[in-house]
């Protein structure tokens, strides 16, 4: 090995699967030197529901061999990486977060990592989140995930523990799932990258439900090279998700090459400048605007007067797909969730029809405003997924 | 909307699942009423224009 061993777990996947790929690194090394990481940190962050040390290991040490034995490489080959514990892996405890599902061991593995392994990934364990990724969960089942930049202050949700072990260099990459921020927000808290992938772009095939039409898994990373590259290996139509789409997948490392000379980003008036966002996040927001145009980019200020009502109109939605979800353990099972999130299925269960579909068209036009904005620019900015720079500290120790 | 009570949350709430306890229905009226409020403003959109389905599928090609 010839960088310094923290170094190396803080390189992130492109990187990685480049020393790889020049036979720098041992596969592994790596494997090995996240487990002792994970080992000696992870007491105290709790990003991990369950570690699998044995078969990372044979997995690593068959990506060595074919290493040196000349062989054809995946573009994440040799690099570990870990996946939210929503996503069903094949023969290993998958438990959505929750006791209810803490003896629940698929069959197979879902579709996204199965592509991460057909990548060349080395699967380094589970991940801890909210409880079936709704937010809200009091009590974490699996132990309360800290932020590795203060462990008083929360990680953010609901894919907590992919947040969590990117910025503590406890993986090199990671999986989690978004419905209504569950990448974007632990990735905004834990100060990495994260990807909400466009919906369909991605199989939700084995990712435990919340809103079909809101579901997507998305990639964490410490670089946005490596959330391409994730985004790459599990991008594309899935005969197992008749949903997703059957579009081409566009070349993401080359679009980055691209850089953002002559980008028309539009910056959201009413999520940027509105009341409710701190100062110290709106001055973050206009200084990377700033720093955007100066790399050949053209920002202005838009307005979309209808996103500040999305968070209710996804709560009546989502929450309400969720409801049918767990319809039958709210039956059978009620006293076995969290107290945080069996209040919100009850509550999500008791919205009344009309309210409900009031909402969905409410989304058709939101979607409209947004579509209409996109139409005149590249992109959209606001801020990030928080609106204060500090957040809470948990709720429970 | 004149605000739900424990009471008239209560009765839909048995009949979905074991009696809550007096806390969690306490909190599930709270929450409930708020989204409600929350969705108040919705009433004013032209949603009659619209369908309420999500923007699904592959755009049209080219």
């Amino acid at each position: 090995m010839t960088a310094d061993r923290t170094d190396l777990a803080f390189l992130g996947a492109r990187q990685l699967a480049v020393l790889v790929r020049e036979r720098k690194v041992s596969p592994v090394e790596l494997t090995q030197l996240y487990l002792d990481r994970i080992e000696r940190l992870d007491r105290a962050l709790r990003a991990y529901i369950t570690v699998l040390p044995d078969t990372a290991l044979a997995t690593a040490r068959r990506a060595e061999a074919a290493v040196m034995r000349g062989a054809r490489l995946g573009p994440l080959h040799g690099v570990p990486y870990a996946v939210k514990d929503q996503f069903d892996t094949a023969g290993v405890r998958t438990t959505s977060g929750s006791r209810i599902m803490e003896h629940h061991v698929p069959a197979e593995d879902a579709t996204a990592i199965a592509r991460l392994d057909a990548a060349g990934g080395i699967l380094l364990g589970k991940l801890n989140l909210t409880e079936f990724a709704l937010g809200g969960t009091q009590q974490f089942p699996f132990g309360q995930p800290r932020n590795p930049w203060n462990l008083e202050h929360d990680p953010g949700g609901s894919s907590s523990g992919s947040g969590i072990a990117v910025a503590a260099g406890l993986c090199g990459a990671s999986l989690g799932e978004d419905t209504g921020g569950s990448v974007r927000s632990p990735a905004s808290f834990c100060g990495v990258v994260g990807l909400r992938p466009t919906w369909s772009r991605v199989s939700r095939h084995g990712s435990f439900p919340l809103s079909w039409s809101m579901d997507t898994p998305g990639p964490l990373g410490r670089t946005v090279e490596d959330a391409a590259s994730l985004l790459q290996a599990i991008a594309g139509y899935d005969p197992k998700d008749p949903l997703s789409s059957r579009e081409p997948v566009p070349d993401y490392a080359r679009t980055l090459a691209d850089g953002v000379r002559g980008l028309r980003i539009g910056i959201i008036r009413e999520l940027t400048f509105g009341p409710e966002t701190d100062a110290e996040v709106r001055g973050a927001v206009v200084e990377a605007a700033r720093r955007l145009e100066r790399l050949g980019a053209v920002t202005d200020e838009i307005s979309l007067p209808l996103v500040p009502l999305a968070g209710a109109i996804f709560m009546a939605l989502a929450d309400s797909d969720g409801a049918g979800v767990h319809f039958r353990w709210l039956r059978t099972r009620a006293a076995d969730y969290d107290q945080g999130t069996r209040r919100r299925l009850l509550t999500a269960s008791l919205i009344p029809a009309a309210i409900q579909q009031r909402a969905a068209r409410a989304r058709a036009l939101v979607c409209a405003e947004m579509r209409d904005a996109l139409a005149r620019h590249d992109c959209s900015c606001a801020r990030p997924r928080t609106r204060r720079l500090r957040p809470s500290p948990p709720r429970t120790v | 909307m004149t605000d739900l009570t424990t009471e008239q949350v209560g009765a839909p709430a048995a009949a979905l699942c074991p009696p809550a306890p007096p806390d969690d229905l306490a909190e599930v009226t709270h929450r409930l009423n708020a989204l409600i409020e929350a969705l108040t403003p919705l009433a004013e959109l032209p949603l009659e224009t619209v369908e309420p389905v999500p923007a699904l599928g592959d755009p049209p090609r080219a």
